[in-house]
């Protein structure tokens, strides 16, 4: 298994560095140095620097790039843990809901309806519902969940109502990767031939489904977490953008119309890292599930 | 999970609700091609026109979708919204196909480990955000070529599924048998892309055109897509957004008509992406 972990964590380092280089390039190709040599040099410079953290100062403002994303990331990292909270909350029931009988597995394809609606039809369905009616009024504030909001008693129930719909909007497009996730592994577990000898060897369906079937949906959850975050960073990109929030995810939108190509590469790499590392989490993790599951 | 989940339904019963899903997406499809075909037809005064009726008004018997409050016929708009959308993903599609698909699946039998190094750097951008990476596209080449930014984007995905699928192929035991047999690689490459395209081609076509349709749409909506006059459905959705609470049709009729046009796409592809393929 230790030769798996590192095998995993080579794949990992790997990739990282693959995305510094695909970051510097992008930083590089913004500010294009004239004949290949020139360029290569150029490249060379970004790459070193990038990786020392470096990626240069923002065109707009003159702050350093990475600090700017950094920054950026507080209500991001808050929209995504908010969303994956709410993408397991009902992706977990509602993958398990599709492939617990013949009947739910054939209606299984109306889910389609819902997966084929973009994030941001979804999101101002939302406000549309919140606004008319549920009568909220809170939901263009446009700040990261403090403390000091939380603490207040008037300011808890405005900040709350402004943080639910993005988070929901986010969770809604995780969810549909979470059960989409189960129900693949679930379909598979399903029809393991194994089933049927331990249906002989006496052991009940329940059973059965406790302790080999879970198991392995589980793990084929967590190998699918690099998706899962995939699809929870896009949607926080839409949502941002919806909700009026500053977060990373606008930060790159508004840098690349802009063309500060520093400050998008620098928040390029951030979501690049943040993938990487939920997929490398989730193998680990499902490995540790199923020992026999190979990188 | 209960006794009734070890059930499994028949290969054969389920073979049968995946074409019948399929012929109605292959139909919606079919349908829209139709309609963005005689876009000039059906829509009864051309794109962008202002003033067609009064402004900001319901629908009604005369104006079926609204005006917007620019008073321009909303289902006219729609229908030439949906021409661009669909033409720019038709193209991001084939590139997708192209670049992902067959390339993907080429490059197991590349020279010099070429391949791999190839599905290394496809995994890299296949961790990137699809729609990060068109913004980066569009942000780099400009609005006009928005289409093959979508397509290059939803390319790293496909490619790896393709290699990884070409990979199996290479390795299973008739195309053991057939290296044992003096077979040239290229044969057998030629042998397995037929079959994968007579197998998969629908499936894979589908899932590539609702990918860059979404992709295609967002980007519209976020100001990176089709520029003015020329408006995508996602466009025309982000210039009805500041008054959609209050007059709402200018929004919800392109909304539902890319969202009609995505799933029609994923119902021809057969996705109940729950099964094994």
């Amino acid at each position: 298994m230790w030769r798996d972990w590192l095998l995993r964590a080579a794949q990992l380092i790997g990739s990282i560095v693959g995305a510094v280089v695909l970051a510097s390039l992008l930083a590089t190709l913004s500010h294009p140095a004239h004949g290949l040599w020139p360029f290569l040099t150029a490249l060379c410079e970004r790459i070193f620097a990038a990786v020392r953290g470096d990626f240069g100062l923002s065109s707009v403002t003159g702050v350093p790039a990475m600090a700017s994303a950094i920054d950026m990331m507080s209500f991001t990292f808050q929209l995504l843990a908010g969303g994956a909270v709410i993408a397991l909350l009902i992706g977990i029931p509602l993958g398990i809901l599709l492939s617990a009988s013949r009947a739910l597995r054939a209606a299984a394809p109306l889910i389609q309806i819902i997966a084929a609606t973009p994030v941001f039809v979804a999101a101002l369905a939302l406000i549309w519902i919140a606004v008319r009616v549920l009568h909220w009024s809170g939901i263009s504030q446009a700040s990261a969940l403090s403390w000091v909001d939380l603490v207040r008693s008037d300011g808890w129930s405005a900040a709350l109502q402004a943080f639910a719909l993005p988070a929901l909007t986010v969770g809604a497009a995780g969810a549909a990767s979470v059960q989409l996730s189960i129900r693949r592994a679930a379909a598979v577990a399903w029809s393991a031939p194994y089933r049927s000898g331990l249906r002989m060897m006496g052991l009940g369906a329940l059973d059965i489904d406790l302790h080999y079937a879970l198991p392995e949906v589980l793990a084929a959850l967590l190998r699918d977490l690099g998706e899962i975050a995939l699809a929870l960073i896009s949607a926080t990109a839409v949502a941002e953008w919806v909700f009026n929030r500053n977060g990373a995810a606008i930060l790159f939108l508004k840098s690349a119309a802009l063309g500060d190509w520093n400050v998008s590469a620098a928040a390029l790499f951030l979501f690049v890292t943040i993938a990487l590392i939920a997929s490398f989490a989730g193998g680990i993790a499902s490995q540790l599930i199923v020992p026999e599951d190979r990188p | 999970m209960t006794g009734t989940a070890i059930k499994i339904a028949n290969p054969a019963s389920q073979s049968r609700i995946r074409t019948i899903i399929s012929t109605i997406g292959l139909s919606g499809v079919g349908a829209i091609a139709v309609i963005v075909a005689l876009s000039n037809v059906i829509a009864r005064v051309p794109a962008g026109a202002v003033n067609a009726g009064p402004p900001s008004l319901a629908p009604d018997s005369h104006y079926a979708f609204g005006t917007d409050v620019l008073g321009r016929d909303v289902m006219s708009e729609t229908v030439h919204a949906l021409t661009v959308t669909f033409s720019s993903a038709v193209l991001a599609t084939v590139i997708a196909i192209v670049i992902g698909a067959i390339a993907g699946f080429a490059a197991v039998r590349a020279p010099l480990r070429l391949g791999a190094v190839l599905r290394a750097v496809s995994g890299v951008l296949g961790a990137l955000p699809v729609l990060l990476l068109a913004v980066v596209g569009v942000g780099l080449a400009g609005h006009d070529f928005a289409a093959v930014a979508a397509g290059l984007a939803v390319s790293p995905a496909i490619f790896n599924r393709s290699f990884d699928r070409a990979i199996a192929l290479a390795r299973s035991r008739h195309a053991e048998y057939a290296r044992a047999t003096g077979i040239p690689g290229i044969t057998l490459l030629r042998r397995d892309l037929v079959y994968e395209v007579r197998a998969n081609f629908i499936n894979v076509t589908g899932r590539a055109l609702a990918s860059t349709t979404i992709v295609l749409a967002t980007l519209g909506f976020l100001g990176f897509g089709a520029a003015p006059p020329h408006r995508d459905l996602g466009l025309m959705i982000a210039a009805a957004r500041p008054n959609y609470l209050d007059v709402w049709w200018p929004a919800l009729f392109p909304a539902v008509t890319l969202t009609m046009f995505i799933l029609f796409a994923r119902l021809a592809a057969a996705l109940d992406e729950g099964e094994p393929p």
